[in-house]
């Protein structure tokens, strides 16, 4: 243990993180998996217009097509993209050797991510986008 | 770790087990959900193209699956973050109960939006 532990108060707790990829990933992982859990239960609730009919959805899909809702889906995918990756990371290291080369693999995590991240902000912001505008009006 | 701080006996092996295997399974699927909703936007984000994807039983036992594996793992994973901090045991307790409760309710919201078709 670090020289700096017990931390106190939060600011502490967050400095103490600063030295160790595997720390950042933990933390990470906890944030981007309880707003994920939020997330799906917010989505359970919105498909549930489904139930009322057509127009009652595509009136609602409709506002989820907007700009900003479309923004909001890409970091919303950010999100998925970084617990998606780094959970296939912890499962290489807990069941398998990836105790080995976990740095690495945390810095494919996020080069990857990226790649991905930008690679969907082009799908959404062009062809969802250029799709949404043809097939609405 | 003592039951009189986390309302539990057992070791967590299964449950630790589980929310790997939950996590891999989910990443498989979630490539496949991202892949309908936005290989064209209609066909994730219409009325029409949802319907005609539910007529498939088989398809609907998939998403029944998606939303049932998505809590457990998102719940569980939840109360994975609460069990790393020390609280009385009515807490705890509270905690749980309400993160069961949630599962369940939002599982039921989520299976009656599927089977209403």
């Amino acid at each position: 243990m670090s020289s700096n532990y017990p931390p106190t108060g939060w600011v502490k707790v967050l400095l103490a993180y600063h030295k160790f990829s595997g720390s950042w990933a933990w933390v990470l992982h906890r944030i981007t998996g309880l707003a994920l859990t939020g997330y799906i239960m917010l989505h359970i609730i919105a498909l549930m217009s489904l139930q009322k009919g057509k127009e009652a959805f595509d009136s609602e899909m409709l506002l989820f097509r907007t700009p900003l809702f479309l923004f909001l889906e890409w970091f919303l995918f950010a999100f998925l993209l970084f617990h998606a990756l780094n959970g296939i990371r912890i499962a290489l290291v807990d069941l398998a050797e990836g105790a080995r080369y976990h740095k690495k693999l945390y810095y494919a995590v996020v080069i990857i991510g990226l790649l991905l991240f930008f690679g969907m902000g082009y799908i959404m912001f062009t062809q969802d986008t250029l799709h949404s505008v043809a097939s609405v009006k | 770790m003592s039951s009189k701080y986390y309302g539990s006996r057992g070791s967590g092996a299964p449950s630790w087990y589980l929310q790997r295997v939950t996590g891999v399974v989910l990443f498989v699927v979630a490539i496949g959900h991202y892949i309908l909703m936005h290989y064209h936007i209609d066909s994730g984000h219409t009325y029409d193209a949802v319907l005609a994807r539910m007529q498939n039983p088989l398809y609907k036992m998939l998403q029944i699956t998606f939303v049932v594996i998505g809590l457990y793992h998102g719940l569980s994973g939840t109360w994975n973050v609460f069990r790393d901090y020390k609280m009385p045991g009515w807490l705890s307790w509270t905690i749980l109960g309400l993160l069961y409760t949630a599962g369940v309710a939002f599982a039921g919201l989520g299976i009656a939006t599927i089977l209403s078709f």
